[in-house]
């Protein structure tokens, strides 16, 4: 968290953008501190990535300020150095090798000639890519163009660095490397804007985390504090039925749980949940209707954002 | 940062063979079957095949339809009568007819062309080679045929007459009237097609590099570009150089083939030839990069250009030779590169000359190369904001 001690590398102030009259940013302050990670959650259009447009200075602001490193990374090319981005997508060139694609990337972010082969060399080394280093990106599977695409946002040592949904649809092992790695960049006093749907991901990583909904940043917290005060010990409960029926409806609803799915699903935080899915599982037997799913778990970052959504609204 | 762009770039393609045979192997293709079809012209032997009906069958008939026949190299088909030949025009079994009706020494019009009404050229083409057989095959009819004009204005006596008309029919052929040189230069028709086919190809090859620019914004590749310390310019700037550069050498490979295959000379005329070549490829980057930036993705930039590059093909003279247009679509070409280019190619290839029209062509071609890319240096900066 940003204290007196530690320099904030990123500076939102009541940052504004609207398109027409829906405001994809509205009045957003965040700051981002060196050796902070900064974990970004929100529903779909929430403004999240308009968000990491704007702290890259890849979007200007109707109103309000961005800044990394005291700069305005829009207009100042040195203070861009220092800014790195894994976009959700693999930005990166199909046709070149790992290595290739990191050497030019680190030519780009200004590395000199000399420079960038102990760089590329790092930076395959950090995210465990240098057995693929001479092969094609567009040959390799998802999880290899995954690391290279992180490989690439951090080859030249950024004190900035946005990830965006960094570790989508991979699998374990390599979900653990990408964790140790964004762990170890945090160490290393590296700034991270970490936009995630892994509630583990945030979890573990995030100092703070913040909740967008509509443009705006409606909670802001530490992201254990932000838990126990939402949930205060409940847990969430999710059903899953073979079949939508009207009987059921009562008796779900009237114990607090939320419909989706078409009435397939049904899922809310409750105080004793194992006690409520006991009751639950008998009274669907009486009205006949097939449980496929009860699970009873510690609450997701969706529950999260419902509950930031209905605190804001208040 | 714009070597850097180049290497990317050439890589790239490098790596990707089907897109190197339709960049380098594709256009010499077309060009030569454009060459093959409409530089026929140029070389002086139009392949027509023409019908036939000699209704008189006499000893001169005969020596004018050998003499016809051996012009058309055997084209000429035998059919029994006059119906059948209209129906054989009609049909497209032949291209024009060739109809004796009278005696050739004695009737005023012995000879009937017929002619389709959409293939003129062809019949024109049979009246020259029926015109030339008798003038220079059939000498001794002529002079019977200008003897029995000329018999009452000159009074001939029927003595005078018989002497005149019953020279051997081996006859030597007059002197011909008109006499023909080939001017040095090549072959301007396959010269114009080899410039009408090379910015055609320009066009299209441009555009599919500077497509690119839309996948890398779609893939969030342009994002993470955007943080170069270099920003926008340099990077559209590496892929303006590159386009050229990919242009310039594809238009080289055309060229080398027109050169080998069609003696256009391409050697004798480098210096000029090169600074139009990368003109023209300049010019198709700048206009592409434009259109690829102002369009928000593949499946809009696709047809539009296409829809753009074809019209700008068809009134600047890529697909039908400029001569041929009407006088205002020859000056609409004007606002084209086609039409510079193919112009500023015949200039220096065809007449061997660096003159005013070329150096024109030239200045327009970088004026087109600098209002695209500034024009897409607008929006690409405006769209990042």
């Amino acid at each position: 968290m940003a204290s007196e001690q530690t320099e904030v590398v990123l500076r939102l102030a009541q940052a504004t953008r609207r398109y027409g009259h829906h405001a994809a940013l509205d009045q957003v302050d965040l700051a981002v501190a060196e050796g902070e990670v900064y974990a970004l959650v929100g529903r779909n259009g929430a403004g999240k990535s308009t968000l990491a447009k704007a702290a890259i200075g890849a979007l200007a602001l109707d109103a309000g300020s961005v800044r990394v490193l005291g700069a305005d990374p829009s207009r100042d090319r040195n203070v861009r150095r220092e800014i790195g981005i894994a976009p959700q997508e693999i930005a990166l060139y199909p046709h070149l090798t790992v290595a290739e694609n990191l050497d030019a990337f680190a030519a780009l972010a200004g590395l000199s000639r000399a420079e960038r082969p102990t760089a590329v060399a790092r930076v395959m080394d950090e995210t465990v890519c240098a057995d693929r280093a001479g092969e094609r990106l567009d040959h390799l599977s998802g999880g290899w163009q995954r690391r290279a695409n992180l490989a690439a946002a951090i080859v030249h040592q950024p004190r900035m660095l946005v990830l965006d949904e960094p570790t989508e649809g991979l699998d374990p092992e390599t979900r653990l490397i990408l964790r140790h790695l964004i762990a170890r960049l945090r160490a290393d006093r590296t700034a991270i804007l970490l936009i995630s749907h892994n509630a583990e991901d945030v979890v573990a990583l995030a100092d703070r985390l913040g909740v967008m909904e509509a443009g705006r940043l409606i909670v802001e917290g530490r992201p254990a504090e932000l838990m126990a005060e939402a949930f205060r010990g409940r847990t969430e409960l999710v059903v899953r039925l073979s079949a939508a029926s009207s009987s059921v409806e009562g008796i779900l609803a009237s114990r607090g749980l939320a419909p989706s799915d078409g009435g397939l699903c049904w899922s809310g935080t409750v105080a004793d949940a194992v006690t409520l899915a006991r009751e639950i599982e008998m009274a669907l037997l009486l009205v006949d209707v097939e449980l496929l799913e009860l699970t009873v778990r510690p609450p997701g970052l969706d529950a999260l954002i419902d509950w930031a959504t209905a605190s804001a609204a208040q | 940062m714009i070597l850097v762009m180049l290497r990317v770039m050439a890589l790239s393609l490098w790596r990707d063979r089907i897109g190197l045979v339709l960049v380098f192997v594709l256009p010499p293709l077309v060009f030569i079957v454009f060459a093959s079809v409409f530089g026929s012209g140029a070389s002086g032997s139009l392949d027509i095949r023409a019908g036939l009906v000699d209704q008189v069958n006499s000893a001169d008939s005969r020596r004018l339809v050998d003499s016809v026949q051996q012009r058309l190299s055997g084209r000429l088909i035998r059919t029994p009568d006059a119906a059948a030949l209209e129906n054989a025009i009609e049909s497209g079994r032949a291209d024009a007819g060739l109809l004796v009706l009278g005696d050739l020494a004695d009737a005023p019009t012995p000879v009937t062309v017929l002619i389709h009404p959409g293939r003129r050229a062809a019949g024109e083409i049979l009246t020259a080679q029926v015109n030339a057989a008798v003038g220079q095959d059939l000498p001794e009819l002529m002079l019977r045929r200008e003897v029995a004009r000329l018999k009452p204005i000159l009074a001939l006596t029927p003595d005078q007459v018989r002497h005149v008309t019953g020279a051997p029919s081996g006859l030597a052929p007059p002197p011909p009237f008109v006499a023909q040189r080939i001017l040095p230069g090549g072959d301007p028709l396959r010269i114009y097609y080899a410039g009408a086919v090379s910015i055609l190809f320009l066009m299209f090859t441009a555009m599919q590099g500077a497509m690119s620019l839309i996948d890398e914004r779609r893939a969030g590749l342009w994002l993470r570009l955007g943080l170069s310390t270099g920003g926008v310019a340099p990077l559209l700037g590496g892929r303006m150089v590159w386009l050229t550069a990919l242009g310039a050498t594809q238009a080289l490979v055309l060229f080398l083939v027109a050169a080998v295959a069609y003696n256009v000379p391409l050697l004798a005329n480098l210096p000029a030839w090169s600074v139009t070549a990368v003109s023209a490829a300049a010019a198709s980057a700048g206009i592409s990069l434009a259109l690829a930036a102002a369009c928000q993705t593949r499946e809009q930039a696709q047809p539009v250009s296409t829809f753009i590059f074809l019209i700008l093909a068809a009134i600047g003279g890529s697909m039908a030779p400029r001569f041929l247009m009407p006088e205002a679509l020859q000056t609409l070409g004007w606002l084209t590169p086609h039409a510079w280019v193919i112009e500023a190619y015949q200039t220096v290839l065809w007449r061997g000359l660096v003159n005013e029209t070329v150096a024109q062509a030239w200045i327009v071609l970088a004026s087109f190369a600098a209002w695209g890319f500034a024009a897409a240096l607008w929006i690409e900066g405006r769209r990042r904001l």
